[in-house]
This record gives C-alpha cells, sequence and structure tokens, in this order.
C-alpha cells in the first residue's frame, strides 16, 4: 500500500510538473508580446552595473517594464548567433561590439536601421557623438547602433620604478624601448615591458603600435597591408618589447586580464592598453599599484602616436524585434546625455564630445589619464582590429607573427606569412 | 613499533609448523601493505578535496588576499562575496531556475523513459534502445541551431520550455539505459505470477514492478537531476533573461573589466554546495547509477 | 482507492461480457504496451534528434554562413573536401581530440584500478573515503573549470607556489602553449577517475572469489594474481568503464570553454572537435563547414563505440 502510494504521489507530481511547465511557457511567452516589455540583453561591464541601478528610474518616467539579460562578453556572442540566427524577437535591445561583430550582425540583417530615429531628437542630439565611434556604428551608410562605451590605447606606467632609475616617461617607442631595457637590466624580477600576447586577443593592442609606425592591417585599396615595411617593423617591435623585456618565460596567451595581473602585481614597469581598464589598475582591492601607477599617452612611433579611438561597445535594435519602438526609447535614455555623463563619472570613457567638455565629465579621471586621453581622441584611428566580416578568423591570421616574434621567430617571415593567408581571407569574403 | 611488534609474532605463533613458511610472510606483507594502503588512501582522498578546499578557502577571500600568495592559508574570511553573489547578482532566482529545469526534465523525462526502458528491457528492444541512447552519442553543438530555429518559429522560446526539452534529451537516454539495467535485474515470476491472479500486463507493471522500482527509479531520477543541474553548454545558449541557470551565471564574474576571483569562487561554491549535498545523502543510488550496467557479461 | 481497485482487477469474464469502452481501450493498450511504452520516447528523442541531423547533413552540402536564414548554394561535398585536406586546423583537432580522450582514458583506468583494489577490501574510514570519490563526481564541470584556472594560474595559482616552496620554477600550465592540453587532461582525470573507480569496484565487488583463492594456493603472488586472474576476469567491466567514459571524453566542451574560451587558446592548443566545431559555428558562422566537421565528428564517435562494442563482445565470449 505504502509503495504503491509513493508511486501514485511520483506520476502525480510528475503530470503536473508538465502541467506547470505548460502554463508557466504559455505565460512567458504572453509576456513577451505585451507592448510594455523592453527585453534587453546586455554584458557584464562597469557600464551596465550603472545602468541596471538606474533602470527603475526609467521604468516609472516611461511606464515601461525592462526584462534584464546579462552575460559574459563571449556568452553573450554565442547567444546572438544563435537567437538572431533563427530570426527571433525574444531581443528587443542589444550591446554589441560594432568593431567585432558589427559588419557581421549588419550583413546578416540582424540589426535594424536607426537612421531616421538618431536624427528625430534634437535635445539627445546624435551630432554630439564624436567621428570616429559613429563610423563604426554605421553601415553602408545606415547608423545601426549607437555607441556606448570608447576607448583608446594608453600607456601604463609606475612612477616610483622611473624615478628610482632615473628616466623620464617615454615620448618616443625608441625611449620606451630604452627604458624597459634599463628597468629590466637593473631588477631582472621586474619585466620591462607587459603587454596581450594572445594570438587573438593582442592584436587591438598592437594595432596602435601599427598605425604609429606607419602601417594598417589594409591598404587604400583594401587588400593586405600585414607584410609592409611598416607592419614588419611594428611586428619586430612590440613582439620584440616582450620578448627581450618581458615578464620571464612569458605566456603566449595573456589577454587583458593575464597581462594586468602582471602589471598591478608591481612585476612590470610598462603597460600599453585600453584606457577603459584603467580601474583595475588604481583601484586599490584589486591592485598593488594604486598608489604609483601613471598614465602617458602612447608613445609616438616613426608616424607619430596614433593610438585607436574606438567604441568597444554599443547598443542596437534587434531587427526581428516587433518592439522597436519601445526599444528605441530605451536606448535613448540609456545614452542620454546624462546617464552618459554619469557612466563616465563612474569610469566608463563616453563617445559624446560634450561630457569630455564638461568639468564634471573629467573630475573622477587620474589627471594624467585625462590628458592622454584627450590627446588620443585627437590623432586617434577609428579602427583597432581589420574591418572584415569575419573579424575573429582575422584576428587569428592578422596576430599570428605576433605571437611568432614573441616566441624568437623572424618577424618579417612570419609577417609573409600571414599576409598570403590574410589576402587568401580577404579574397573569400569578397566573394 | 614495528619492531616491537615482529618482535612478537613468531611468540605467539611458535606452533605454526616449518612447511607453512610462506603462510608466516603473508601477515608481514600484509601490514606492509596496510601501511602502504593507508597512506595511497590519504593520498587519493587529498588529491581529490583538495582543489575543492582550496575554491573554498578563495571564496572566502578578497580579491587583494587572493593575488598575494603570502596569504594562501592565513587571511581574515569576508563573507563579502557570498552576499555579492547572492544578494547583489540575484543568485537565488538562477537557483531556482536551475532548480525547476532539472527537476522538470528529469520528471518528465522519468515519465517518459521509465515505461520505455520497462518494455525494452521485457521485449528485447535492443535496436530501439539504440534510438534512444544515440542522444547520447551525438554532438550538442549540431543540435543548438536547429532547435532554436524551430522553437522560436513555433513561439516556444523565452520560458522554460526550450531549455527543459534540451535537459530531457540529456535525461532521457541516461534514464532509460538505468533503467533498462534495473528491469532485467528484476525476476519476471512476480509479473508472471500477478498475472495469473488476474491482473492484465499493464496491471502487472503498475502494481508489481513499478514499486518494486522504486530505488531504481530514485537512482535514475537523481542522475538525471544531478546531469541537468550541471549541464552548460544548452544552457549557454538557449537560456534567456528569465531562465538563466547557474553554470551559465558563474561567467559573471569573468567580466570584460575583470575577472572577479572571489565572486568567481564564490559563486562556483554555490553552484556545487546543493548538488554536493543531494549527492552525500543519496550516495548509494548513484553509486548504482552510474555503474548500472557495468557488470553484465 | 479500494473503490477503485476492484473494477481494473476484475477477472476478464467480466469485461467479455459487458466491454465498456474503457475496458476495450484497457485491452488494445495491453495488447499494444510493447510499443505504447516504448514510443514516446522514441518519438521525443526522434524527433529532437532527426531534424537537426538532417539540417546538419544538408547545411554540410552547402556553403552556407553568416546567418543560416541567408540564401546558400548546394556545393556537393565541397566542404568535406576542404575540412579534410585541412591541415592547420582539422586534422590537429582529430589528433588532439583522439590524444586527449586517449591520454585521459588510459590515466582513468590505470589509475582506478589501483584505488578500485585500495578500496576493494572492506577498512576502517571507507565511508569517508567513498564521500571524497563522490564529490569531484557531482561537481559541476564549469565551475571545476574555473577553480582550476585559479589554481593553475601562471602568477597567483596554488600549483606554482607549491613548486615554487621545492624550488621548481613557475610553469605556464593552461596558458603554455605545450602545457595547455596536459593540464585540461588533468582536469579530466580529476574529475572521472572516481567514476572508473566506481564501476570497476562493482566489478570486483561481483566477482568470485574461488579463482583467486585457488591460485593463491598455488602459491601465486598478488601481481601474477592480479594480472592472470583479476584483471582477465574484470575485462569486460573494463571495457563499460571506457566505453561510457570515452564518448563524455570525446565529447568534453565544459572545461575546455571555461578555461580556454572559444577557439581553444592562441594556438588552438586546446581545441579539439568540439571546440572546433563550435567555434566554426558560433565566433566565424561557417555553418557549412562547421555542419561537415560535426558529421565527421559523429562518425568518428559512432566509429570508436563500434570497435569498443566489438571488442567488448570478443572480450566477453
Amino acid at each position: 500500500m505504502k509503495r504503491r502510494s509513493i508511486a501514485k504521489y511520483a506520476a502525480v507530481a510528475a503530470v503536473l510538473s508538465l502541467g506547470l511547465t505548460a502554463c508557466g511557457g504559455a505565460s512567458g511567452s504572453t509576456d513577451a508580446k505585451t507592448a510594455g516589455t523592453v527585453r534587453v540583453t546586455l554584458a557584464n561591464h562597469v557600464w551596465t552595473e550603472g545602468i541596471k541601478a538606474a533602470i527603475p528610474e526609467f521604468e516609472k518616467s516611461s511606464g515601461l517594464k525592462v526584462e534584464l539579460t546579462q552575460l559574459g562578453e563571449d556568452q553573450l556572442s554565442d547567444q546572438y548567433n544563435v537567437k538572431l540566427n533563427a530570426g527571433s524577437d525574444e531581443i528587443d535591445v542589444m550591446m554589441y561590439r560594432p568593431l567585432q561583430e558589427g559588419k557581421a550582425f549588419a550583413k546578416n540583417g540582424y540589426l535594424a536601421d536607426l537612421t531616421s530615429k538618431v536624427s528625430s531628437d534634437a535635445t539627445w542630439d546624435w551630432k554630439d557623438y564624436q567621428e570616429g565611434p559613429v563610423k563604426a556604428t554605421t553601415a553602408d551608410g545606415k547608423v545601426v547602433g549607437v555607441p556606448i562605451i570608447t576607448e583608446r590605447e594608453v600607456l601604463y606606467y609606475r612612477k616610483d620604478l622611473l624615478k628610482a632609475a632615473g628616466l623620464e616617461v617615454p615620448k618616443t617607442m625608441d625611449e620606451l624601448e630604452a627604458a624597459a631595457k634599463a628597468i629590466k637590466a637593473s631588477s631582472p624580477d621586474t619585466a620591462g615591458f607587459v603587454a596581450r600576447t594572445g594570438k587573438s586577443a593582442a592584436v587591438t593592442q598592437f594595432s596602435s603600435f601599427l598605425y604609429s609606425f606607419g602601417g594598417d592591417f589594409t591598404d587604400a585599396g583594401g587588400k593586405s597591408a600585414v607584410n609592409s615595411d611598416a607592419a614588419k617593423k611594428a611586428y619586430a617591435f612590440y613582439g620584440g618589447l616582450i620578448k627581450n623585456y618581458g615578464p620571464a618565460n612569458v605566456s603566449t596567451d595573456m589577454s587583458w586580464p593575464e597581462a594586468m595581473a602582471i602589471f598591478t602585481q608591481g612585476k612590470a614597469a610598462f603597460y600599453t592598453e585600453a584606457d577603459s581598464l584603467y580601474k583595475n589598475a588604481t583601484d586599490p582591492a584589486k591592485s598593488k599599484v594604486a598608489d604609483t601607477v601613471g598614465f602617458a599617452a602612447l608613445p609616438a612611433g616613426p608616424a607619430g602616436s596614433k593610438p585607436y579611438n574606438i567604441p568597444s561597445w554599443g547598443l542596437a535594435i534587434n531587427q526581428a524585434s516587433s518592439n522597436q519602438d519601445n526599444a528605441w526609447k530605451f536606448i535613448q535614455w540609456a545614452t542620454s546625455k546624462e546617464r552618459t555623463l554619469e557612466a563616465q563619472k563612474a569610469g566608463v570613457p563616453g563617445p559624446r564630445a560634450s561630457v569630455w567638455a564638461d568639468q564634471a565629465g573629467t573630475s573622477t579621471y587620474p589627471k594624467d589619464l585625462a590628458e592622454a586621453i584627450s590627446a588620443s581622441a585627437k590623432n586617434g584611428v577609428g579602427h583597432d582590429r581589420p574591418e572584415v566580416v569575419t573579424v575573429g578568423k582575422a584576428r587569428e591570421i592578422v596576430g599570428g607573427p605576433i605571437v611568432a616574434t614573441i616566441t624568437g621567430s623572424d618577424a618579417s617571415g612570419a609577417a609573409d606569412t600571414a599576409h598570403d593567408a590574410f589576402q587568401k581571407f580577404l579574397d573569400s569574403e569578397k566573394k | 613499533m614495528t619492531v616491537l611488534k615482529e618482535n612478537t609474532e613468531p611468540q605467539t605463533a611458535p606452533a605454526v609448523p616449518a612447511t607453512t613458511e610462506p603462510r608466516r610472510r603473508k601477515p608481514v606483507g600484509t601490514r606492509a601493505y596496510k601501511v602502504f594502503r593507508v597512506a595511497a588512501l590519504v593520498a587519493v582522498v587529498l588529491f581529490l578535496v583538495a582543489p575543492l578546499f582550496w575554491m573554498l578557502l578563495a571564496s572566502f577571500k578578497t580579491n587583494v588576499d587572493i593575488y598575494d600568495t603570502g596569504k594562501s592559508f592565513f587571511f581574515t574570511p569576508t563573507g563579502e562575496n557570498y552576499a555579492n553573489v547572492l544578494q547583489r547578482n540575484n543568485y537565488f532566482v538562477f537557483i531556482f531556475n536551475s532548480f525547476w529545469v532539472a527537476f522538470v526534465s528529469t520528471a518528465l523525462s522519468l515519465v517518459l523513459g521509465v515505461p520505455a526502458a520497462y518494455a525494452m528491457s521485457r521485449f528485447t528492444m535492443h535496436r530501439s534502445a539504440l534510438v534512444v541512447l544515440m542522444a547520447r552519442v551525438i554532438p550538442g553543438v549540431s543540435l543548438l541551431v536547429p532547435w532554436y530555429y524551430v522553437f522560436s518559429n513555433l513561439k516556444m522560446v523565452g520560458g522554460f520550455e526550450v531549455l527543459i526539452l534540451s535537459h530531457m534529451f540529456v535525461s532521457l537516454p541516461l534514464i532509460v539505459y538505468i533503467m533498462m539495467s534495473y528491469f532485467d535485474s528484476l525476476p519476471l515470476e512476480l509479473e508472471e505470477s500477478a498475472q495469473v491472479d488476474g491482473l492484465t500486463p499493464i496491471g502487472a507493471f503498475r502494481r508489481i514492478t513499478l514499486p518494486l522500482s522504486v530505488s531504481g527509479i530514485a537512482t535514475a531520477g537523481i542522475l538525471s537531476f544531478i546531469f541537468s543541474w550541471n549541464n552548460f553548454m544548452f544552457a549557454l545558449v538557449l537560456s534567456g533573461s528569465k531562465t538563466k541557470t547557474l553554470p551559465v551565471a558563474i561567467f559573471d564574474f569573468v567580466s570584460y573589466a575583470s575577472i572577479d576571483w572571489g565572486g568567481l569562487m564564490a559563486a562556483a561554491t554555490v553552484v556545487t554546495i546543493p548538488i554536493m549535498i543531494i549527492a552525500l545523502f543519496t550516495q548509494k543510488y548513484i553509486v548504482s547509477g552510474l555503474t548500472a550496467g557495468a557488470t553484465k557479461g | 482507492m479500494s473503490v477503485l481497485t476492484p473494477p481494473r482487477s476484475a477477472p476478464s469474464r467480466k469485461a467479455a461480457r459487458t466491454p465498456s469502452a474503457r475496458e476495450n481501450f484497457s485491452g488494445w493498450a495491453n495488447r499494444h504496451r510493447k510499443w505504447l511504452f516504448a514510443a514516446p520516447a522514441m518519438i521525443f528523442v526522434g524527433v529532437l534528434i532527426v531534424f537537426p541531423l538532417a539540417w546538419t547533413l544538408y547545411l554540410s552540402l552547402t556553403d552556407s554562413q553568416g546567418s543560416v536564414r541567408a540564401a546558400s548554394e548546394f556545393v556537393g561535398l565541397q566542404n568535406y573536401l576542404t575540412v579534410l585536406s585541412d591541415v592547420e586546423r582539422f586534422w590537429p583537432a582529430v589528433g588532439r581530440t583522439l590524444s586527449f580522450t586517449g591520454v585521459a582514458l588510459v590515466c582513468e583506468v590505470v589509475l582506478g584500478m589501483c584505488i578500485a583494489l585500495l578500496l576493494w577490501r572492506p577498512f576502517r574510514g571507507e565511508k569517508w573515503v567513498r564521500v571524497a570519490i563522490l564529490l569531484p563526481l557531482v561537481a559541476t564541470p564549469v565551475a571545476v573549470g574555473m577553480m582550476w584556472r585559479l589554481i593553475f594560474d601562471p602568477n597567483i595559482g596554488f600549483v606554482n607556489q607549491l613548486l615554487g616552496m621545492v624550488g621548481i620554477p613557475a610553469q605556464p600550465w593552461l596558458s603554455g602553449q605545450d602545457t595547455a592540453l596536459g593540464t585540461t587532461i588533468f582536469m579530466d582525470v580529476w574529475q572521472w577517475t572516481p567514476m572508473v573507480v566506481l564501476i570497476l569496484l562493482a566489478g570486483l565487488t561481483s566477482l568470485s572469489e574461488e579463482p583467486d583463492e585457488a591460485a593463491r594456493m598455488d602459491g601465486a603472488n598478488a601481481f601474477q594474481r592480479f594480472f592472470f586472474i583479476t584483471l582477465p576476469l574484470m575485462m569486460p567491466t573494463v571495457i563499460v568503464a571506457i566505453l561510457l567514459r570515452g564518448i563524455d571524453a570525446l565529447k568534453t566542451f565544459d572545461i575546455l570553454y571555461a578555461t580556454k574560451g572559444k577557439g581553444g587558446g592562441s594556438f588552438h592548443e586546446v581545441e579539439t572537435l568540439n571546440v572546433y566545431a563550435y567555434g566554426l559555428s558560433f565566433d566565424y558562422n561557417q555553418y557549412g563547414l562547421s555542419s561537415a566537421v560535426l558529421i565527421l565528428f559523429f562518425m568518428i564517435i559512432i566509429g570508436s563505440m563500434w570497435l569498443l562494442t566489438m571488442r567488448k563482445k570478443a572480450v566477453s565470449k
């Protein structure tokens, strides 16, 4: 008797759960249909934290309900590749990486055309946006995204080490190399220079070196230029700095977390990295060198100091969304001058010119960093990786010579190999 | 100590004749083996538990302490990481989601799988069983895009359905596999005599076989729950804002601007602790489930 | 309950006299119970498998890329030719998949056998050892991956601290080109050796004592008894363990994704077929190629399972 009732209970529980899922499912999809909800998908980022805290404010003023999904950046792009691919309307507003995925998404028709929307509101003011970021969120003459976070490459350095060695802050690439050499020689435990080394991860940080040496990934005709003299010199320089003056047994798989850790552990004197990550170095909870870190614009190469100045993230509307007007309301609010200023104060460099002109916009930044940023914004280049559809693959190709030179191979040969592969890749994309 | 013992041994066994010489060596070997065995077991346990212990330790450290190699074992513990995980990151929602998906997919898989396993066992439907077990073999990557495509066209996305269906896809073959070997081991006589007493075959299954299989069903259910709880790939791409499960939520602490090691380890601990507690209380079921079918010829 | 029971269990004579609709159904159900029971599960799996598999097969014959909804052309076996002649990514991935699986399986079976032998005879504290064995087994693989990422971190990881104490220089582990695959194999061994132990232990416990005892009487030492008596008897169980673990090891994804991300690192040093196919789909959006890789991968899995099953049959005889 007792056993039988257990079996019965199990059966009842199973049937119940069946019913419940059905109900849950039904309510789920009706929820999605109600126009009063905006489904927003955001990446983990300081910017997102700020927006998340302010969402109740938006819900109150607009009367809309926000349903937020937050994911790591890789997980986010995995989800987009499934959900947008299927033409799902499950997402309204999407946070995306204009330079990484923008071209592919636009080509696949995932991104709604915002051209008329951005120009419709004068107080929101599309003209306030910097030129470089705007270019990156425009595809085939159509605005498909609104930039929210920008970044430039700057030089992180250790004031105390430089002072101890009697060195000035390097202004040129040659001075940087000399300083790195001097520090490595005086204290073998401290690396003179550290930066990203991962084949794909390093490409963006290498790009500024490439531009400063006078090169680029492609030439004006869209052909591969990674084996130009300038590019070969840049590869040799970047790889050589790390090989000769970098940490001992340097890993060739470092993205920024690993490289940043070396710097914030006090194990390196110079570090070139995106400015948007500066809080990792200045926050005493994360960094041992919080008191002694200094910032400067990227040292000048033969072609001057030419760091990238790009929008690392933007907001876009899913083309398949049936809720585009509400989605735009959210974007309008999240990218307003006030919110951009708030975000910038929290350490997220904004894409609006007005927040940089505003005293309040730069007040929370270390003074030398604010100077480095404004210098970089002026002569910056609008991309930090090859501007192609399949960016992931392109990064691996052009990143090859970086790793090769770090591990001691000849930069020139590696660049020639990469050139052939890259040209083949570009041809295949043209088809 | 050992010297003493070795001296005493011959004295306690003086009557043993010389012909059993090799026998007398055996206890000595056994004792050396005992020492070795204890040492080896301690090593095994350490090897298995130490990493988990390290994860637990790190979850109570601040990030500064995690980066400070001088503070590996001696540090001031902080509950900040857990507060961060549970409160600020809404982990209770993810815990519920994980639980709900695992529970429902397990329950539904049992409803489908137990009768199927019964039929496949009683009628030796090996080919049919192979169809179900195929689900265990196919690479999950090939399923993601098609599934989502179909379900989104059926307007079935946004809730738990896709996630539960995908988890059932993992649970069902597991349950069928375990239950088949369980039913194989149940004697037929009971059912047969029940049918002689007037029960229909289905009645015999319901009244006799099912109650006898409660422990087998528990085994299959628990294992399927654990596998569903741990599933990552399906949840990674198929979950949405309201349905995110714990294994995906772990990545919340790996963000573009920093890895929050303390939070990450606290999150990892929060994910693994419930399942470990379940495992501790249901040990014997798990073991019998994992070893199901292993000892048949 | 008692009210409900009589009509259902009533003798069939009664049913023959007044065949109600319900009893008709019951009779039908009983006659067809074989398929009534088996079909729902089979249909469920069938529907969820057949369509994706057919789709994957179809995509593998097209040049689909970017979006699966975008127009694509039928290209015949072109993708398979491309993949099979790809010595940069595909064949290394095949090699890594096989060596990951092979090395992990050998370690797990050898180590698992040793531990199972240690646990074979009862001892004090057995309960605790069994608990310890269960923990890695049920731990969430992604969480485990994160845990190892911290432990193997070149700068702050505990393993390098330990090495430092005995004077061995820090190793790159997960971030090294040559060490990453080995490190992930180590993780797999840590997590899944317990499963092999449990399976082998179940096998050992069900062995008859007699052959072992007879060999002991004949003066065989422990090693001889193991290699000539126990091991041959255990072979079927060992193969089952390899079969069960092998399928999962071939398909390993979670810990590789958690520790090395998409693409398996700078040099694709841990890029197995599963990771490669995932990257082709979700990083490069080359669905045609990705599908071809998946089909080939599927065939490799089926093939190795078939080989093992054949082997098991031979051993069992």
